[in-house]
């Protein structure tokens, strides 16, 4: 197997090198192409901004190869997008990560400053998008967006040397394929480059920045027919409680979804959620004054038993429902009565 | 009539004076314009040096008259309009209604002086970028090959460059995924600066391939074109309408239409249809608001294969994966 080292810089002047090693050919500073005898395909290589700078690997091997990244004194991370059609093995620190195809998550993140090998398969398409990002500007970008979650993944791992290891969201290789149908050796490649690169950047940020917010799997037509059928079944809280298999049929779901999104949305079970509302009624009632005696309230709300209706108030309120009764008083109607003598 | 006069150039100095003529006021990069001219967004961004965007999204109560005169003529304003609404650009001689199903792309020397009318009512969303003359030179010069047409924006003695374009399908999808994000911040200023990119890219390309052609073709077709491009968009839900049914509607022939649909486009027909549907599904896709199966007969797929196929010979990526990993 042939190894081939090299190191990466921000500024294309590391490539000259590595040229010379595989006995390439560099064009204009920016595009490496691939000896026959390696293989076919080519790499194009552009700064893109201050502090991030970018390499794009398109080629098909023929001869098994072991490509190592020396360390390098500048302090950036390499963001390694990787939509081969095969996997690929990266060896970073001894630890082999497999990377590439459909199969395996496209993403890693590493650390400019550790060692890592990348072999590519032979005789397959390798496609590969590597950007370098100053790691002051990433860390600038990354408190600015508050993004939590990266961080703490970063904390996690810091004795590993592999910072983050995921898939590619699909935007993003909507955007890295959209490079493949584009010829390298043409004027607009270089400013289209630019701006995927840019665009790559910003949803890895963005990413990250919902991933900490909550996320919303809930469709509104979904969410629309649960609400209805709780509005319903709070309508008539005086009924006994219309059954789950009931409800769910009315927001036309099964009865597993159906309370799963109701807790989503909701944080109770529909049933607990009725039976709170119910003692809330109850409560009401027993204050109103309305009632000669409690088997009336209890009957009203449908219990068929004292007891029941007893042990379910004093689960919501810790109090007996006797304490809270008020009697109906007939002081009105005693009022009344001498005024129709006279 | 409300008259503003006003300047552009390739650094921010024109900045405090356009917020001042429109007695609204700078905060970061965004200009705040008091509610009873204009609702929405004014943002601008030096991408790099020489490459300044200015980001508009708004709604006009009042009708606008803007007069740009620069004060500097070394930088050249690329102004993608996608208004829904009444625009009038005049320039050198020539007057030149604005907007997204009119012409959408006009490219201006900052030696001219232009006007441009609005009428209440309108919502302007565009991206304006002005670019330093020798910035545009350097991003050719980056290259071996030197096209003519470049050659003459950057020849000083025939400068004052004036043209009307219609952007391509591809640059009207990069300016859309712009207007979905939320304008401000270190990441929204990369995708402000990632889109300056790709639109400069696509139209090199453009230039490349010599695709600037729509000046050379009838004023009467090109209308036509576009409204036939209207007519496919308001009916992207369903089935694709033929080729002679909309050839007959501009009166023209089948080969005729069809040949200056792809002349004024770069995309056939169909293919302009599919792209759009696509991009549609992509979009309800994102939303996840609806169902892969819901899209697909919602989009008039006879069945959801079809859609997935579809869907996968155009983005590499089945529907469910998409969904999977966003």
């Amino acid at each position: 197997m042939k190894k081939i080292n090299h190191l990466y810089s921000l500024t294309p002047e590391w490539q000259q090198q590595l040229v010379q090693e595989i006995k390439g050919k560099l064009i204009d500073d920016k595009i490496i192409v691939i000896p026959e005898t390696l293989g076919k395909g080519h790499s194009y290589f552009t700064p893109v901004a201050e502090g991030i700078s970018v390499l794009f690997v398109d080629f098909v091997l023929t001869e098994p190869v072991e490509i190592n990244r020396l360390k390098s004194d500048e302090e950036s991370y390499i963001f390694h997008f990787d939509l081969s059609d095969s996997v690929n093995s990266i060896k970073i620190d001894r630890a082999d990560y497999k990377i590439g195809s459909h199969k395996n998550p496209g993403l890693a993140i590493i650390d400019n400053q550790t060692e890592s090998s990348f072999k590519p398969s032979v005789n397959e398409r390798t496609l590969a998008l590597r950007l370098l990002v100053d790691k002051k500007l990433l860390n600038e970008l990354l408190e600015t967006t508050a993004v939590g979650e990266f961080q703490k993944q970063e904390n996690k791992l810091e004795q590993k040397s592999l910072y983050y290891y995921d898939n590619i969201d699909s935007n993003s290789v909507l955007l890295i394929r959209s490079l493949m149908d584009k010829s390298v050796f043409e004027l607009s490649f270089d400013s289209y480059l630019k701006g995927i690169s840019l665009k790559l950047l910003g949803n890895f940020l963005n990413r990250y920045e919902n991933l900490s917010a909550k996320k919303n799997d809930i469709t509104d037509t979904e969410l629309e027919a649960v609400i209805k059928t709780q509005d319903y079944f709070l309508k008539d809280l005086c009924n006994p409680f219309p059954t789950i298999n009931f409800l769910s049929e009315m927001a036309g779901m099964s009865s597993t979804k159906y309370k799963m999104l109701f807790k989503k949305h909701f944080n109770d079970s529909p049933k607990k959620l009725f039976l709170k509302e119910k003692m809330i009624l109850a409560n009401k009632l027993l204050q109103s004054g309305n009632y000669s005696t409690l088997i009336e309230i209890v009957y009203e709300l449908s219990y068929t038993r004292m007891n029941h209706f007893h042990s379910k108030y004093y689960a919501v309120f810790q109090r007996k429902p006797s304490e809270d009764f008020v009697k109906k008083t007939y002081r009105k109607m005693s009022r009344r009565a001498p005024q129709v003598v006279t | 009539m409300k008259i503003i006069e006003h300047s552009y150039c390739a650094d921010l100095s024109w900045v405090k004076p356009l917020a001042r003529k429109l007695k609204g006021k700078i905060k970061d990069n965004f200009i705040i314009v008091p509610e009873d001219i204009q609702s929405g967004t004014r943002y601008f961004l030096e991408c790099e040096d020489g490459i300044v965007a200015y980001y508009i999204n708004v709604k006009y109560y009042k009708n606008l008259h803007f007069v740009q005169k620069n004060s500097k003529n070394d930088f050249i304003g690329f102004y993608y309009d996608l208004t829904d609404g009444e625009v009038r650009l005049a320039a050198n001689n020539t007057i030149c209604d604005l907007g997204r199903w009119k012409y959408n792309l006009a490219v201006i020397d900052g030696t001219l002086k232009t006007n441009y009318q609005i009428k209440s009512g309108s919502h302007t969303y565009a991206l304006c970028i002005f670019v330093h003359k020798s910035k545009l030179a350097a991003f050719i010069k980056d290259d071996t090959v030197l096209f003519s047409d470049l050659q003459k924006i950057t020849d000083p003695k025939k400068n004052t460059i004036i043209r009307y374009d219609r952007i391509s399908n591809e640059s009207f999808h990069i300016l859309n995924d712009l207007r979905k994000l939320k304008v401000g911040g270190p990441v929204f200023d990369l995708h402000l600066k990632a889109t300056v990119h790709m639109l400069m890219s696509n139209y090199l390309k453009k230039i490349a391939r010599n695709r600037i052609i729509i000046q050379t073709v009838k004023e009467s077709d090109i209308q036509n074109i576009i409204a036939m491009q209207m007519f496919l968009i308001e009916n992207i839900e369903g089935p694709f309408p033929s080729i002679s049914l909309m050839a007959k509607k501009v009166e023209m022939s089948e080969s005729k239409f069809k040949n200056l649909f792809k002349k004024i486009t770069g995309l056939t027909p169909n293919s302009f249809f599919m792209n759009n549907k696509l991009a549609l599904a992509k979009e309800l896709l994102e939303d996840k608001q609806l169902t892969i199966s819901q899209i697909s007969s919602r989009l008039h797929y006879s069945n959801n294969s079809h859609f997935t196929l579809n869907f996968k010979e155009h983005f590499g990526l089945s529907p469910r994966s998409f969904i999977k990993q966003l």
